[in-house]
């Protein structure tokens, strides 16, 4: 944390079993393999499970089998643990302060941080790659539209210099414009600060544009896995699980 | 309905974090204004009788106590309907420590602050698992219980009768009388109390709580504890309750169970809410609801007082919903526009 810049981190997850109490278990034995500094995108329809995973990785929902982060076990640690071993969750409908002014919500985000230098530069990033927050430091949250608030949210993750940033349905209620807009950050932030993202969508299309790798989830199990150009191609089977074409 | 609690809520927010706001007036005017007002506060126990100073000893009291239920009920989001009974205690510990204990009285202020702290504490832990009306309930029944348990141990705390003790003198060199030297220290105690909480928010502790209260899963994945903020937020919440009830008993000299009903607690809460939640400010408009509503009442009323006052309190809602500070706001906010305009 010290470091300036932290660098991406490879995750592994194998037979990853998670849910919410006895007989609602909602994945059932996840195997991904995130190599550093790479983009991945989970697709799938609703209810396949795709949030729940995120919450196993970030220590929200109890997760059982194994995920390590550059060898470190994230499972079975509570959720601001998993913020200190480096991995930054952007929560299913951005989870925005929205009585707090933008900078509070990104200096809340630099919360496990002591660094008073490194949560500054660590802001001065963020305003770089969304101007408009930096514009409006002193508004209150609230008052931002919907893709704001999104970026708000990403600034917010990227307040900890993660190693893993964990988004959730970025494109979820925004304009498609926007929504393109966002994923280009994204691939900004993945390529400059080389951390590694895992994206759950979907609009599977920008998903895909932007990930160099795709899994599929549908009832919690990865039903087709590849790179993105590969189930790009393959669009016929993903037509099958996702019920919609690419 | 919805839409205006939801604004409610941004509103009484706005406080907590200075929003950019177009300054009309220059900082000269702003400081002179602030020194006119702090003169204004100072000068207050020369211009008026005894009987007044006293009065607005005790809202300064109120404040006090109010500024600690705002912790809790306005930046953390939970609620107590029995904060009379943290106030009770500071009152009585400090009396108990008065009639017993050879010690100077301002000791007494740390001491009720520190057991009132723990026992908030000792009652922030039970109520993580408790909500909304859950948590109203059980705190209500503290203040339920507490003055039979008062009335309980009589060798300890006069039972019925209460305590009487002997009121703090004035200093010579002060050349005050009584009544004026204890509003000074009540006004710094509660200057103090004000500082550090407003530079509590400030803080990297504040933008938690205040983070917690907003969006708990959020605050959670970036590694706040809300647990911890909101057990927190209980015992300061109740040592600035306990703060109050200590200067309550240097002010009052006397302590006795029937002043820390439920309906004194009850009343706490209803000042606060119409004196503003989530604002600084509206801690003290509410202390004078808390000081001055009875007598209000009694005067609209003086066959049913309680209807008279409930009355009251749903006027003051129905104009202002964000209290009378979120008023003040409007209204401040409405003359800077017209203002600028010119």
């Amino acid at each position: 944390m010290s470091a300036e810049k932290a660098t991406g981190a490879a995750l592994k997850v194998e037979g990853l079993t998670a849910g919410y109490g006895a007989g609602s278990q909602v994945l059932h034995g996840l195997d991904l393999t995130v190599a550093s500094g790479e983009i991945c995108a989970v697709l799938g329809p609703n209810g396949a499970g795709k949030t729940t995973l995120l919450r196993a990785l970030s220590g929200v929902v109890r997760g059982r089998g194994t995920a390590e982060l550059d060898g470190t076990s994230l499972l079975g640690r509570a959720p601001e643990e998993v913020a200190r071993r480096g991995v930054a969750h952007v929560p299913e409908g951005r989870g925005t302060f929205t009585a707090l002014s933008v900078e509070d919500n990104l200096r809340v985000g630099a919360y496990i941080r002591r660094d008073t230098a490194g949560v500054t530069a660590a802001l001065d990033r963020v305003y770089g790659y969304f101007p408009v927050l930096a514009e409006r430091r002193r508004q209150t949250a609230g008052s931002l539209s919907g893709g704001e608030q999104q970026m708000l949210a990403i600034g917010r993750a990227l307040m900890l210099a993660p190693r893993l940033l964990l988004l959730d349905e970025p494109s979820l209620g925004l304009s498609p414009i926007i929504t393109r807009e966002l994923f280009r950050i994204v691939k900004a932030i993945n390529k400059e600060e080389r951390t590694t993202v895992v994206v759950v969508e979907q609009n599977a299309h920008l998903a895909l544009e932007t990930a160099s790798r795709a899994h599929v989830l549908e009832a919690g199990r990865f039903v087709l896995s590849g790179g993105s150009a590969q189930i790009r191609a393959d669009g016929q089977v993903a037509q099958a699980y996702l019920g919609y074409g690419i | 309905m919805k839409s205006t609690s939801e604004t409610a809520e941004r509103e009484t927010a706005t406080e907590a974090v200075p929003a950019a706001t177009a300054r009309v007036l220059p900082p000269w005017a702003r400081w002179v204004l602030l020194a006119l007002a702090a003169a204004a506060v100072l000068y207050a126990p020369f211009y008026f009788a005894p009987f007044r100073v006293f009065q607005l000893t005790l809202v300064l009291v109120y404040a006090v106590v109010l500024l600690g239920l705002n912790l809790l009920v306005g930046y953390s989001g939970q609620i107590s309907l029995g904060h009379g009974a943290f106030f009770a205690v500071g009152a009585y510990g400090t009396a108990i420590l008065m009639r017993d204990g050879d010690i100077p009285y301002l000791l007494t202020l740390p001491i009720a602050a520190a057991v009132t702290f723990v026992l908030g504490l000792a009652f922030g832990v039970p109520a993580l698992r408790l909500r909304g009306l859950y948590l109203a309930l059980v705190t209500l029944s503290m203040a339920i219980f507490l003055p039979p348990l008062l009335k309980r141990f009589p060798e300890l705390t006069g039972g019925s009768q209460g305590l009487s003790v002997e009121q703090p003198a004035s200093p010579a060199w002060t050349g005050l009388a009584e009544d004026q030297w204890l509003y000074y220290v009540s006004l710094a105690v509660a200057v103090v109390a004000f500082v550090l909480v407003r530079n509590l928010l400030r803080s990297r502790a504040g933008r938690a709580l205040l983070a917690v209260r907003e969006n708990e899963a959020a605050a959670e994945v970036m590694g706040v504890r809300p647990s911890f903020y909101k057990t927190l937020a209980f015992a300061w919440s109740a040592m600035l309750a306990g703060v109050g009830g200590a200067v309550s008993t240097w002010v009052i000299g006397y302590v006795a169970p029937d002043s820390f009903t439920v309906v004194l607690s009850i009343n706490l809460l209803a000042g606060l809410v119409i004196g503003g939640l989530a604002s600084l400010s509206g801690a003290v408009y509410g202390a004078f609801f808390v000081m001055f509503v009875s007598s209000v009442a009694q005067d609209i009323s003086g066959a049913a007082p309680g209807i008279a006052s409930g009355l009251l309190i749903i006027a003051v809602m129905l104009i202002a919903p964000t209290g009378v500070a979120g008023l003040v706001r409007r209204l401040t906010a409405a003359a800077r526009r017209r203002l600028a305009k010119e």
